[in-house]
């Protein structure tokens, strides 16, 4: 396996923050965040202008309504006002009443058919604007996220990079649409409203709107007191939920343990602390909502008493002046409710931009250089020159490393856990660069070829054969999807891995199971494999290939093993001594230096290390293999 | 999506993995489902009196208003006025009471039979014995205990009484409609059948648009998930361009269903919205000619009327909706249900007795057994061990080692013959009797989240840190666990284990099993290899816990092979050697040919 070095104390600049970290700054974050905003300022600027047509139809088509009212009103009552007709566009004075009202009421129909239309084009044109932000955003984490180093993986958990392309990404374009867009938009609306009542009559336009600013307050202090408690909710939930997954996953050590009632004192402790503290949020809304809807109704009230004796008195118009405000109120209250969610969004997008620009700015620390040169074929020379390197710094996991080795030859590679084999091995492929000295492929620094060149040439076993969920077939042809049916049965014949995928269900076509479950460790190795030999590389890596396999079958991939080396240079991590005889040159590692170089019957000679090693493989007690297994 | 190259697809999505989202009514799942209301009824049936009252006050607010507007005000009544405003706020002030209480009464009846539901679904997996947890996914289990369970809080604390408010207004304000003008109401009824024509189909096709967002969305996450975890092989293999193509293709596809739900939406809520504007229309142009042409009709019902309509008009969107939400419930009860229904294949007997304090003397008599009825993996199985041997199980994968094992902790029972535990047959004993007898330490080394104590103390809950201390004394493993970790005993176990070393993990369980101090020990190897220095302190360990104990062991190692009093050699579910490391040897048959070709393997 790869090495997967513990988090480090210190921040490293590949480490995504965790829940709790102090992240940039909000001032920073806003100002990516409307730069975002920026790149699409065109489309932002046309979704609202179409935003804005709407509320003016809106308010057109009610104010149709009031003076449809108005015009009846005049013709029972003569005395009442006169209706108002806008920019003194009044019919003639000839036309009859039903006339008039008949213009009118196909001016409200016309007027409807043309906002609907444009409600149709104005929400299209904004989900067409969200989803071109979530596309590019999307392809442009995952393509940033396929650059990134091994460094990067190993320091951050998967669900948490799955999650920022999912979800986070989500939450950034909320900014433009849920943000930007929507406090736009109401701004807007809100002083569309108030031109028009203002028109109508400022005292009462002020009187009615008197509790108004109590609602914004209202909606700000409910999202402050409840938020918290929300989160804290969800965390409640979080924690109820890995109970059960724990429970569930550990089934057979709390059958074994006869934990069960023991388990279930705890759940339902869990599950009532969701329950005691959601009252309190419960608690909160029952308050809240009526209040709110109360503050609303108080609106109502002053426009009923007031806006009434101003009808009484002659000042206002029953239909453009009381029916028409009585509506606005309404859209006004809608409006306002409104900053609840955006105070939401912004919050929202502010910890999902968090999230996504870290990956966006997580350092790429291994690429091809500009002017690095092509590798079509490598002969297979390699050669480590004083190569130092650590995964941090000031920890060295390699300390001058120098060996060298020829085209077709092996090398074996011995150490305890943590003597740095893995490490070594990575440094090939280049998944890391040394911090000192050099590695040659074919007498050339590895950082001067082309990276994808330097990676075909090598084949990759790892020791945890990560299969994809496809069928046999695809996932051998893994690096070259273009192969044919022929390439891939070879490079299956030379992994002894044709027979037994011929008996599979549908042969090459047979699904893997999610993550490979349905076939044996040992089948996993051999299609890992053969995924490594598909392009002939001169070069192959086998990282403790056999370690994750039940030794019973471990002989299945030995014999694999040993026909995928032939004619290729081979780096092998081993405990086998059958693989270390046959190995050109064998380097025993200890602590990351190298404390002996030599071939198997060099070493033995030598009294030193590798003799002790093999000794207390072979020796212990009567029997000659011990790091091996029974049966 | 343009697959050009014959193998480039990352991943094949299998049909079995997705789950129907909403199921049609069914009487027997609601009444079902009022039941769990049953133990809060005295809420329950304040709630539907709130709702009650709601549904009268709201039509209630609009009937003043209209009152006002067209009583007292075009009457020049200033007096009226005052007391119509008195009035509403009076009503206005009712109105909100009401909404507490409807709003904290809902909330907490839904929460309260959601925490009953968890409660139940949890104990329930508890009886489940272990061929359920083998068959069904993890994640499966979960989405039981949280997305189904609130769907079905949706459905207990929202569809009912949201219905039964939209409905007593509808219902009302029709009746205000009819009293205000009886033909203009004609008209209203005639568009309604349009209004609902209309929800119908866009709720019918945005539900299915909905389900393929879902789909793609699962199948973004999915190769999101794969791309991530197997990123190392895509860049060790030079697959990214191949992979970006394939992701970016699959994300524009997820666009385009998600621009087909906004599609029906943009259409569908402003057609609603049209509909009723052309209703205003028209009731204005007839309602004029009426008033305008005919006795008898007055503008103030027409300036009622219309904002009746306006309340009988809003409910059929919301009822829709709830319609919806009623069948997502449904579903959701449906899987909670079945889960909570679902029979374990086997209980204890009805007469099976407490197990006493046992010795450790374990026998198969004839023993058979498979996991499913027609493919036995056990067949004749005669052994019998006495009271603190080790038993060493041998063979390949799918020999029968790990059914053995399974068999004696009774995870599962035998098809045929006898298992004798000190001469009690597992059938005739309690489950959990059993269970307290003997100790388990898995492969996997399954670590629960917390602290090392905690996980050590798992094994037996009332221990002392003082005997959780002389547990891992014992295995003479102190330093590995207490001076190696950064907090000692008190160190957080991370996700799955993660700050922990292999050895240290197996370490762990060791001592879990060492302080449940059980009779039988039952004990599966690992296989992954550690470094030389770390095995042979491993080695120490495993022999201090075996010791004194009837131990099954599937060894991996040969040196517990060599120390194991009896070693059964498993082969296609039967036994076919039997003795100890070097009668076998001596016997020169199957065991001594496996073992020789491992030794040559290593060490040739």
């Amino acid at each position: 396996m790869l090495p997967c070095p513990a988090p480090p104390s210190g921040l490293s600049p590949s480490r995504l923050s965790q829940p709790g970290d102090a992240g940039a700054s909000n001032a920073v974050l806003f100002r990516r965040l409307f730069a975002l905003a920026w790149a699409y300022r065109g489309r932002c600027v046309w979704v609202l202008a179409q935003q804005m047509l709407l509320v003016a139809l809106a308010l057109t088509g009610l104010s149709l309504t009031g003076l449809g009212i108005d015009v009846m009103r005049h013709r029972l009552a003569p005395e009442s006002v006169t209706p108002h007709w806008p920019f003194g566009l009044a019919p003639p004075a000839d036309w009859g009443p039903l006339a008039v009202t008949a213009l009118i009421a196909g001016l409200i129909l016309a007027v409807a058919l043309v906002h609907a239309a444009l409600r149709f084009v104005a929400s299209m044109s904004a989900g067409r604007l969200v989803q071109d932000i979530v596309v590019d955003l999307r392809s442009q984490v995952y393509d940033k996220l396929q650059r990134l180093s091994f460094r990067f993986f190993d320091e951050n958990r998967s669900g948490s990079i799955i999650n920022r392309v999912a979800g986070d990404v989500q939450a950034v374009r909320l900014f433009v649409d849920g943000v930007v867009i929507q406090v736009l938009s109401v701004l807007l609306s809100l002083a569309v409203y108030l031109y028009y009542m203002l028109q109508v009559h400022v005292p009462l336009t002020l009187a009615c709107l008197g509790a108004t600013p109590l609602l914004w307050v209202g909606a700000v202090l409910f999202s402050r007191k409840v938020r918290p408690a929300y989160k804290h909710s969800s965390e409640l939930t979080d924690e109820m939920v890995l109970h059960l997954s724990e429970n569930v996953q550990g089934a057979q050590v709390v059958k074994g343990f006869a934990r069960e009632s023991d388990q279930i004192a705890r759940f339902t402790a869990a599950n009532r602390a969701i329950k005691d503290q959601k009252e309190e949020i419960f608690w909160h809304i029952s308050l809240f909502q009526p209040a709110m809807g109360f503050l609303t109704q108080i609106n109502m009230i002053v426009l009923l008493s007031y806006g009434g004796y101003l009808v009484i008195v002659g000042e206002l118009r029953l239909g453009e002046g009381l029916f028409v405000f009585a509506n606005l109120l309404q859209q006004f209250a809608n409006q306002v409710g409104q900053v609840t969610n955006i105070a939401n969004s912004i919050q929202t997008s502010l910890t999902g931009a968090q999230r996504v620009f870290e990956v966006l700015d997580a350092p790429i620390e291994i690429a091809s250089r500009p002017d690095a040169a092509p590798l079509k074929k490598a002969r297979g020379e390699i050669r480590f020159e004083n190569v130092d390197f650590g995964y941090q710094p000031d920890e060295q996991v390699l300390e001058q490393i120098d060996f060298s080795i020829g085209a077709g030859q092996c090398v074996a590679i011995v150490g305890a856990t943590g003597a740095g084999k893995s490490s070594l091995l990575s440094l090939v492929p280049r998944f890391y660069d040394p911090s000192a000295g050099r590695v040659l492929i074919d007498g050339r620094d590895a950082r001067d070829v082309q990276l994808d060149d330097l990676r075909r040439n090598v084949g990759l076993v790892f020791q945890e054969s990560f299969l994809f969920s496809n069928t046999v077939a695809a996932n051998i042809a893994f690096g070259h999807p273009g192969a044919t049916r022929e390439q891939i049965e070879r490079a299956a014949r030379i992994a002894s891995a044709h027979e037994f995928i011929e008996d599979l269900p549908h042969g090459y076509d047979t699904v893997v199971g999610e993550y490979g479950s349905n076939l044996s460790g040992g089948q996993r190795q051999r299609l890992a494999i053969a995924r490594a030999l598909l392009l002939d590389p001169a070069i192959l890596i086998l990282d403790d290939a056999t370690a994750a396999i039940d030794p019973s079958t471990e002989h299945e991939i030995l014999a694999a093993m040993e026909q995928a080396m032939r004619g290729r240079t081979t780096l092998v991590t081993a405990h086998r001594m059958s693989t270390l005889r046959r190995a050109d040159l064998v380097v025993v590692l200890e602590r990351g230096r190298i404390v002996q170089l030599g071939t198997h019957e060099e070493l033995m000679q030598e009294q030193g290390h590798y003799y002790e090693a093999a000794r207390l493989q072979i020796v212990d007690d009567e029997s000659p293999a011990e790091s091996g297994a029974a049966a | 999506m343009k697959a050009r190259v014959p193998y480039a697809a990352l991943t094949v999505r299998r049909a079995e993995d997705r789950e129907t989202e909403q199921r049609p009514l069914e009487m027997r799942l609601i009444t079902r489902l009022l039941a769990y209301t049953g133990p809060y009824a005295a809420k329950r049936n304040w709630l539907l009196l709130m709702v009650a009252f709601r549904s009268i006050q709201l039509p209630g607010l609009t009937w003043l208003t209209a009152a006002v507007i067209t009583g007292p005000v075009q009457s020049h009544d200033l007096r009226g006025v005052g007391l119509g405003v008195l009035a509403f706020t009076a009503l206005a002030l009712s109105t909100q009471l009401v909404m507490h209480f409807r709003q904290r009464l809902a909330l907490e009846l839904g929460e309260a039979v959601v925490y009953d539901l968890r409660n139940e679904v949890f104990a329930h997996l508890q009886q489940m014995p272990m061929s359920f947890y083998n068959r069904t996914k993890l994640g499966r289990i979960i989405s039981r205990m949280t997305s189904d369970i609130e769907n079905v809080r949706i459905g207990v604390q929202e569809v009912l009484f949201v219905s039964i408010v939209q409905i007593g207004q509808m219902f009302l304000a029709a009746m205000f409609m009819l009293w205000y003008d009886p033909t203009l109401f004609l008209v209203v009824l005639g568009v309604a059948p349009l209004l609902w024509a209309v929800n119908k189909h866009f709720r019918r096709r945005l539900s299915g648009a909905l389900r393929d967002v879902q789909e793609s969305f699962s199948r973004v996450t999915a190769t999101l998930a794969e791309s991530v975890n197997g990123m190392r092989v895509t860049q060790g293999f030079v697959r990214q361009e191949t992979n970006a193509e394939l992701f970016s293709d699959l994300v524009a596809d997820h666009s385009q269903y998600n621009l087909n739900v906004t599609r029906l939406q943009s259409a569908f809520l402003p057609l609603l919205d049209l509909n009723s504007q052309l209703c205003f229309a028209a009731l204005m142009l007839i309602g004029g000619y009426r008033v305008l042409y005919l006795d008898g009709a007055e503008l103030g019902s027409l300036v009622g009327f219309l904002l009746m309509a306006n309340l009988f008009f809003s409910p059929i969107a919301v009822l829709g909706n709830q319609y919806n939400q009623a069948l997502t419930a449904m579903a959701g009860a449906e899987r909670v249900f079945n889960l909570l229904d679902s029979q374990p294949e086997w209980t204890d007997a009805a007469d099976a007795r407490e197990l006493p304090p046992i010795e450790g003397r374990v026998e198969f008599r004839n023993l058979s057994f498979g996991y499913q009825r027609d493919r036995l993996v056990l067949r004749g199985i005669n052994f019998a061990c006495e009271p603190g041997q080790t038993i060493a199980l041998v063979g390949h994968t799918g020999s029968g080692k790990t059914s053995i094992t399974n068999l004696i902790a009774k995870f599962y029972l035998p098809s045929d013959g006898e298992l004798l535990i000190d001469g009690h047959e597992i059938r005739q004993i309690t489950s959990d009797s059993l269970h307290r007898q003997i100790g388990i330490v898995l492969q996997q080394n399954f670590l629960f989240g917390g602290t090392v104590m905690d996980n050590i103390r798992f094994g037996r809950p009332e221990a002392s840190d003082e005997e959780v201390i002389e547990a891992v004394r014992k295995l003479k493993c102190l330093d590995l666990l207490v001076d190696a970790l950064p907090s000692g005993l008190q160190t957080q176990v991370g996700e799955r284990g993660g700050s922990l070393s292999l050895g240290q993990r197996q370490l762990v369980c060791f001592a879990r099993a060492m302080l449940a101090d059980p009779r039988i020990l039952i004990l599966d190897e690992a296989t992954s290899s550690v470094d030389t220095l770390t095995e042979a302190r491993l080695q120490t360990a495993l022999f201090a816990l075996l010791k004194g104990r009837t131990s099954f062991v599937v060894a991996h190692r040969l040196s517990t092979v060599r120390h194991a009093d009896q070693v059964l050699v498993l082969d296609q579910g039967r036994i076919i050697e039997r003795g100890n490391h070097f009668t076998l040897l001596a016997a020169d048959g199957v065991y001594a040919e496996l073992y020789r070709s491992f030794a040559r393997a290593s060490a040739a």
